[in-house]
C-alpha cells in the first residue's frame, strides 16, 4: 500500500524541527537550508506556516524536463538517480510546489526520497502536522467534514439510560 | 579539554561611523571562558568601558551594542533559536542585555559568525547587511517612520528575497524610547533594556542576515542519542500539550489564584475579570495558530486574530503572559481584544510591552493621585480600562509627543520631571518590574533587587517555587535559590538556548552539558559550565560597580514597601526592610561582595586579557 508524506499546514508551528532531521539523516550535519523539507512562513497577511516537500507525483512534471533521465518514479517515490543527474536544475524551475531544493555546498539538487518509507520528519514533528498516510485514506477527513457540515440536516434530542443525546439526519426530500 | 569544534571563531565588528567591518578572529581561551551570548556581550562590553575609561553615553556613538547566539543556537536540540543582544543600556546607564527568539540567531551563526559588535554611528538611516559573513551598510534612509514590520517587508523587497532573517527597530527605536526593542520574524522581540534605542542611536535600523553554512557539532551521533531523551522526556510531559496549546496564557489564571497577577498598577494581585483575558478565552474564540521558535517543540508563541467589533482584523503573534498581564490586568482592560491591539501596537512601534504597561500604568495611578494634572496628560483624561486613551498613549511615546516624550525616557525620566511619580511607578535601577509581583515573596523580591539589568524576572523567578513550597523556608534557602537561578538561567543566555524546557517542564539542566559536550567537544561538568556563568554575574556586577552601582542601587520599588495588594490571597503583604536588608547583606556574603554589595578588587583580574588585542593599544 502506497503511502503519502502528506502536510497539515493549520497545524505546524514553524519550528523547523523537519527541516533539522532530514539534514541530519542525509549529510550527517546541522544544516537547516539542507534540508529536503523547508517551512514557508509569511505573516501578517497571510498567517501561514507551510512545510514544502516533495508530494512524489505519479506524473512528475520534475522527471518529464530532467534532460539526464534521472528522476524515476521507483516504488511510489520520485528517485533522484545522482549518477545520471548533470545538476542544471531544471527540476528546480519545473516543480510547481517549489519542493527540491539547492546548496552551494551540494553538486545534486536536494530532494526528498521519504527515507526508504520511514520519513524523520513524520516521527520529528511535534505537531503531527506532517503525517505518512495510506493513498486510499487522502482526502478522507474533508470528505468526512463535508458530509458533517452539509447544511440540510436537521436533528432531535433524545434520552438514553437518562443521558441527552443527538441525532442527526436529513429527511427525505418531496419530489418535485 | 579543549574547543574541538561548536564555533565558527569569528567575531565581526562593525564601525558604523567609518563605514567598514572587520572579520576578527575569536580565541579559543575567550571562547572557553565566556561561551557565547550573553558572556561574549559582558566581556565586549567590559573592554569597550576600559577602551573609554569608563566613561560611555549609552545613547552616544561609542556604546558598543554586541549581537550573539550561543554555541548550541540554531543545534538540533530543544529550543534552540535564542540570541542575546547586549550593551550599556539608556533605561539603567548600566549593563543591559535581551534575548530574543525566533530564527534570527540561527541564521547569524549559519552566516559563520559567533558575535557582532557594532560602534559608531552611520551618517544616515542604514541597514547592516551580513550575508555568509561578507558584510554590507546599505543607507536606507526611505524606512525612517516605517514600522516594525513594514521595514522587513521593504528590505525584503529591495533585496529581492524572502529567505534572510531581519532585526529591526520600529518609530520607537529611531526616537530614542529609552524601552525600545529590537524586533524579528513578526513579533520575537528582544524586549528590555531599551536596545532598540541603542540601534537608534546609532542611525541602524535594521540587521539582515543570510547565511548557508553548516553548524559546527563535533559529535552529530551523539548529539541525537541526548535529544532523543530530552524530546521524548518533553513529548511524555504531562503538561506539554498543555504548553502548546495556551503557551505562557496559562500564566494568568495561575497568577491570579496565586495573588501576584499585576492588577491596576500592581494596587492588587488579582482581577476580578481575569477570565476574559485567559488563555482559556484566547483559545475560544481567538487563537488561530501555534508559533514556535527555532527547533522547539513547546511553540508557546499564539497566532490570534479578532474576527469581529472595533478590533475586527487585528492579527498578532501574541500575548505572552507578560505583555498580556502588563496591558491587560495591570491597566485595567478586560477586552482582550483590546489587549492584542495594543500588544500588535507595540510590537509595530517596536516598544516594549512590560514597559510600556507599567509606564502607563504608573500615568493612570499617578492621575488618579493627583500627582499628574489634567494638563499634564495634554487634556486628555485617563483611567483604568479606557482603551482608546492607552492605545493613543502607546503611540505618543513610540513618537515622543506631548506627555509621551516624557515617558519615553521611563522610569528615571518620568521620576525626574515628577518625582512623586516615585510612589507609583514600579523599576528597580530604572528598569520598569515584569508581571511578577514580589510582596508576598522574598526571594523573588531579592531577585529583582540584585538582577543585574533591573526588575526583570529573568535572572531567577523563584516566585513559584516559594509560593508553593517555600513558606517556612530559612533566609539561606532563599539567598541559595536566587543564587543558583542567577548561575543557571544566564546560562542558556550564553548557550543560546530557551530556558522553558527547562524550568517549565523540569527538562534536567545536565542535558544541556551534555549538549555543549556534543557540539563543542569539550567535556566540560554542569558545574564547571556554571562556574563560568557564574564568572559572567561576577563581570556584569563589575560593569555596573564601575559605573556606580552599590548597595543603594539593589534595592526595591516603593510600593513594594508601603503598599500591599488590595484583595486577594496576598492581601496586606508587603516587604519589610529589615527583612530585605537582612537577605540582602546575607546574599552579599555568600556572593563574597563586601557588605556595599562591592566585589573584592582582585576579581578584575579574572578579566584582564583583551578579546580584541588592538582595543587595548587604541587607549
Amino acid at each position: 500500500m502506497t503511502k503519502r508524506l502528506t502536510v497539515i499546514p493549520e497545524q505546524c508551528s514553524g519550528c523547523r524541527i523537519c527541516e533539522l532531521v532530514c539534514a541530519i539523516k542525509h549529510f550527517r550535519v546541522n544544516n537547516p537550508k539542507k534540508a529536503a523539507i523547508r517551512v514557508m512562513i509569511t505573516y501578517p497577511h497571510p498567517v501561514m506556516r507551510m512545510p514544502i516537500v516533495c508530494s512524489q507525483c505519479r506524473s512528475p512534471l520534475c522527471a518529464r524536463v530532467c534532460p539526464a533521465d534521472a528522476l524515476r518514479l521507483v516504488n511510489g517515490v520520485v528517485q533522484l538517480i545522482e549518477e545520471n543527474c548533470v545538476s542544471c536544475y531544471k527540476c528546480l524551475e519545473a516543480c510547481p510546489f517549489g519542493a527540491i531544493y539547492a546548496h552551494q555546498d551540494c553538486d545534486l539538487p536536494i530532494k526528498c526520497d521519504m527515507c526508504g518509507g520511514d520519513p524523520e520528519c513524520v516521527k520529528a514533528c511535534p505537531k503531527a502536522a506532517l503525517r505518512l498516510i495510506p493513498e486510499a485514506v487522502l482526502g478522507e477527513s474533508k470528505r468526512l467534514n463535508n458530509v458533517l457540515s452539509y447544511a440540510q440536516m436537521k436533528e432531535i434530542e433524545f434520552y438514553e439510560k437518562g443521558e441527552k443525546k443527538i441525532i442527526r439526519y436529513a429527511e427525505i426530500g418531496e419530489e418535485s | 579539554m579543549s574547543i574541538k569544534s561548536g564555533y565558527f571563531k569569528k567575531h565581526l565588528h562593525v564601525d558604523l561611523t567609518r563605514g567598514n567591518a572587520e572579520r576578527l578572529d575569536l580565541s579559543e581561551t575567550f571562547i572557553k571562558k565566556y561561551i557565547g551570548g550573553r558572556g561574549f556581550g559582558a566581556k565586549l562590553i567590559w573592554d569597550n568601558l576600559r577602551k573609554h575609561d569608563f566613561k560611555i553615553d549609552p545613547l552616544g556613538p561609542d556604546n558598543l551594542l554586541v549581537i550573539a547566539p550561543g554555541p548550541l543556537t540554531g543545534v538540533y536540540l530543544p529550543s534552540s533559536g535564542k540570541n542575546s543582544f547586549v550593551a550599556i543600556s539608556p533605561a539603567t546607564g548600566l549593563y543591559g542585555d535581551s534575548s530574543m527568539g525566533g530564527g534570527f540567531g540561527v541564521e547569524l551563526r549559519q552566516a559563520g559568525i559567533d558575535a557582532v559588535s557594532i560602534t559608531g554611528r552611520a551618517p544616515e538611516l542604514s541597514v547592516l547587511l551580513i550575508e555568509n559573513g561578507e558584510t554590507t551598510i546599505l543607507a536606507m534612509p526611505g524606512l525612517k517612520g516605517k514600522n516594525c514590520l513594514e521595514a522587513e517587508g521593504l528590505i525584503k523587497e529591495r533585496l529581492g528575497t524572502h529567505a534572510v532573517h531581519v532585526a529591526t527597530i520600529g518609530v520607537g527605536g529611531e526616537n530614542m524610547v529609552k524601552f525600545a526593542c529590537v524586533n524579528t520574524d513578526w513579533s520575537r522581540n528582544a524586549g528590555r533594556t531599551g536596545i532598540g534605542a541603542i540601534m537608534g542611536s546609532k542611525n541602524l535600523k535594521a540587521i539582515v542576515v543570510r547565511g548557508d553554512k553548516d553548524i559546527p557539532v563535533y559529535n552529530v551521533a551523539g548529539l541525537v542519542a541526548e535529544n532523543a531523551i530530552a524530546f521524548k522526556y518533553m513529548r511524555e510531559h504531562k503538561y506539554f500539550r498543555m504548553w502548546q496549546q495556551e503557551g505562557l496564557m496559562n500564566v494568568i489564571a495561575y497568577a491570579n489564584e496565586k495573588g501576584i497577577l499585576p492588577s491596576y498598577n500592581f494596587k492588587d494581585g488579582v482581577f476580578a475579570k481575569h477570565d476574559q483575558i485567559n488563555g482559556a478565552t484566547m483559545l475560544s474564540g481567538y487563537k488561530i495558530g501555534d508559533s514556535a521558535c527555532f527547533s522547539c517543540p513547546m511553540c508557546c508563541g499564539n497566532i490570534c486574530l479578532v474576527k469581529n467589533g472595533k478590533y475586527a482584523g487585528t492579527v498578532v503573534e501574541g500575548p505572552e503572559y507578560e505583555s498580556c498581564a502588563m496591558l491587560g490586568s495591570n491597566l485595567g482592560i478586560d477586552n482582550f481584544a483590546a489587549v492584542l491591539s495594543a500588544n500588535r501596537l507595540c510590537d509595530e512601534l517596536g516598544i516594549d510591552t512590560i514597559s510600556t504597561g507599567g509606564v502607563i500604568g504608573a500615568v493612570i495611578e499617578g492621575y488618579e493621585r493627583g500627582i499628574l494634572s489634567l494638563a499634564d496628560l495634554d487634556g486628555r483624561e485617563i483611567t483604568w480600562g479606557d482603551e482608546e486613551a492607552i492605545l493613543g498613549l502607546i503611540q505618543k511615546i513610540a513618537r515622543r509627543q506631548g506627555i509621551g516624550n516624557v515617558l519615553a525616557d521611563g522610569a528615571r525620566g518620568i521620576i525626574k520631571r515628577w518625582p512623586e511619580m516615585d510612589k507609583v511607578i514600579l523599576h528597580v535601577k530604572g528598569l520598569e518590574q515584569s508581571a511578577y509581583d514580589s510582596r508576598s515573596s522574598l526571594s523573588m523580591a531579592l531577585a529583582y533587587a540584585t538582577s543585574d539589568i533591573g526588575a526583570h524576572h529573568t535572572r531567577a523567578w523563584t516566585i513559584a517555587k516559594e509560593m508553593e513550597q517555600g513558606q517556612n523556608w530559612s533566609d539561606d534557602e532563599k539567598v541559595d535559590i536566587v543564587i543558583y537561578h542567577q548561575k543557571v538561567r544566564p546560562l542558556f543566555d550564553m548557550l543560546g538556548v530557551c530556558r522553558l524546557p527547562w524550568i517549565e517542564l523540569g527538562l534536567s539542566e545536565r542535558h544541556y552539558a551534555n549538549f555543549y559536550k556534543y557540539v563543542t567537544g569539550e567535556e566540560a561538568s554542569l558545574e564547571e559550565l556554571l562556574e563560568r556563568s557564574n564568572d559572567i554575574y561576577n563581570l556584569t556586577r563589575l560593569i555596573n560597580v564601575r559605573l556606580g552601582t552599590s548597595r543603594k542601587d539593589d534595592s526595591l520599588p516603593r510600593k513594594v514597601w508601603a503598599n500591599p495588594p488590595l484583595t486577594g490571597p496576598t492581601a496586606g503583604r508587603i516587604i519589610k526592610q529589615d527583612d530585605f536588608n537582612r537577605i540582602l547583606s546575607l546574599y552579599y556574603q555568600k556572593r563574597g561582595w563586601n557588605e556595599d554589595g562591592i566585589p573584592p578588587a582582585s576579581l578584575e583580574r579574572k578579566f584582564e586579557d583583551w578579546a580584541v588585542p588592538a582595543w587595548n593599544e587604541h587607549r
